[in-house]
C-alpha cells in the first residue's frame, strides 16, 4: 500500500465522508502509532491505546486540514505528538512516575513489557523531546525533515535532539554491555 | 566511539525492539467512536453544475454554440441532448446510489 493509496483514501474521507476509506487508513497506521505511544509511555498499553484512539479521531475530524504538503504518515504523527504532549501536560504525574509503578505495569498490563524493559529504561535517560526525536528517527525511520515537521521545530533543533539523545543512549547502552 | 558505530549501535538496538502490534479490534473500536458521517457528495454536484453553467455561458458568448448548432444541423437534437447531458448525469447518479448503499453497509 503506497502513499498514492493514502491520498486516495484521504480524498474520499475529506470529500465524501467515506468511513470505509478511513477504516483502511486506521488499519494501515494503527501499529506504528500504537508502538510510538507504547514506547513514549514506557509500555503502558491501555494509555497507549487511548492516546492512539484519540489521535485517529482527531485525524478524522480534521482531515480537511491535511494539505498534502507532507505525507499522511507525517501528518498523523504530528497529531500523535500533540495528543501525547497534551496528555503529559494534563497529567503531570506521568513525568514523575517511579520504577515501582512501571514494574507493576510491566507485569500486569503489558504482555511484551518484561522483555522490553531495556528500551524503556534507556528511553527514560532522555528528555521528552529527545525521546520523541530518537524514537521517530531510529524506530519509525523518519527523516530529519519529517521529524522537524512532526515536532513543529526548526530542522536544526530536531537534529540537536537526535544528536543529544544519541550521545546519552550510546553511553547508557555501552555501559549496559550492548556495544560489546 | 565513531558516529557511524553509534548509529549502528542504536539502529540495531531499536530494530531489536521494533514489532508490529496486532490490530485485535482496535480499528473497529476507533470506527465505532467516530461521529456520525455527514454526506458531502453535494460538493461534487455543485461543482458539476457550476462547470456546466460556465461552459454553456462561454459557449454562448464565443459563438461556439452557434457553430456547433450549424455543425450538428443534420443530427437530431435529442441525440445531442442524450449524448452530452444525459449519459454523464445518469452515470454520476448511478455512482452516487452505489456509494450511498456502501455507506449504509458500514
Amino acid at each position: 500500500m503506497s502513499n498514492t493509496d493514502d491520498i486516495r483514501w484521504v480524498t474520499q474521507v475529506a470529500l465524501l465522508g467515506d468511513k470505509n476509506a478511513f477504516d483502511k487508513l486506521t488499519c494501515k497506521y494503527q501499529s506504528p502509532i500504537r508502538r510510538f505511544f507504547m514506547n513514549l509511555t514506557a509500555g503502558d498499553g491501555p494509555l497507549s491505546d487511548d492516546l492512539a484512539q484519540e489521535t485517529f479521531i482527531k485525524a478524522y475530524l480534521n482531515i480537511t486540514a491535511f494539505k498534502g504538503l507532507s505525507g499522511f504518515s507525517t501528518w498523523l504523527y504530528r497529531i500523535a505528538y500533540n495528543v501525547y504532549y497534551d496528555s503529559v501536560r494534563a497529567q503531570k504525574h506521568y513525568e514523575d512516575i517511579d520504577e515501582t509503578v512501571i514494574d507493576n505495569q510491566h507485569h500486569t498490563l503489558n504482555e511484551f513489557s518484561a522483555e522490553k524493559m531495556d528500551i524503556y529504561k534507556a528511553l527514560k535517560m532522555l528528555r521528552k523531546e529527545e525521546q520523541t526525536a530518537v524514537l521517530l528517527f531510529y524506530m519509525e525511520d523518519k527523516t530529519h525533515k519529517e521529524i522537524a515537521r512532526i515536532m513543529n521545530c526548526p530542522l536544526g533543533t530536531a537534529k540537536t535532539y537526535i544528536l543529544k539523545g544519541k550521545e546519552r543512549l550510546t553511553v547508557y547502552l555501552t555501559k549496559a554491555g550492548y556495544g560489546n | 566511539m565513531e558516529t557511524n558505530n553509534k548509529d549502528k549501535l542504536l539502529k540495531d538496538f531499536f530494530s531489536n525492539y521494533k514489532q508490529e502490534i496486532a490490530d485485535n479490534g482496535f480499528t473497529a473500536h476507533v470506527m465505532q467512536k467516530l461521529p456520525e458521517e455527514t454526506y458531502r457528495g453535494w460538493i461534487v454536484w455543485i461543482f458539476a453544475a457550476i462547470g456546466m453553467a460556465l461552459t454553456f455561458y462561454i459557449g454562448l458568448q464565443s459563438g461556439l454554440v452557434d457553430h456547433l448548432l450549424v455543425l450538428f444541423k443534420h443530427v437530431p437534437v435529442y441525440y445531442i441532448i442524450g449524448g452530452v447531458f444525459c449519459f454523464p448525469l445518469l452515470g454520476t447518479a448511478g455512482f452516487y446510489f452505489s456509494q450511498t448503499k456502501d455507506y449504509h453497509l458500514i
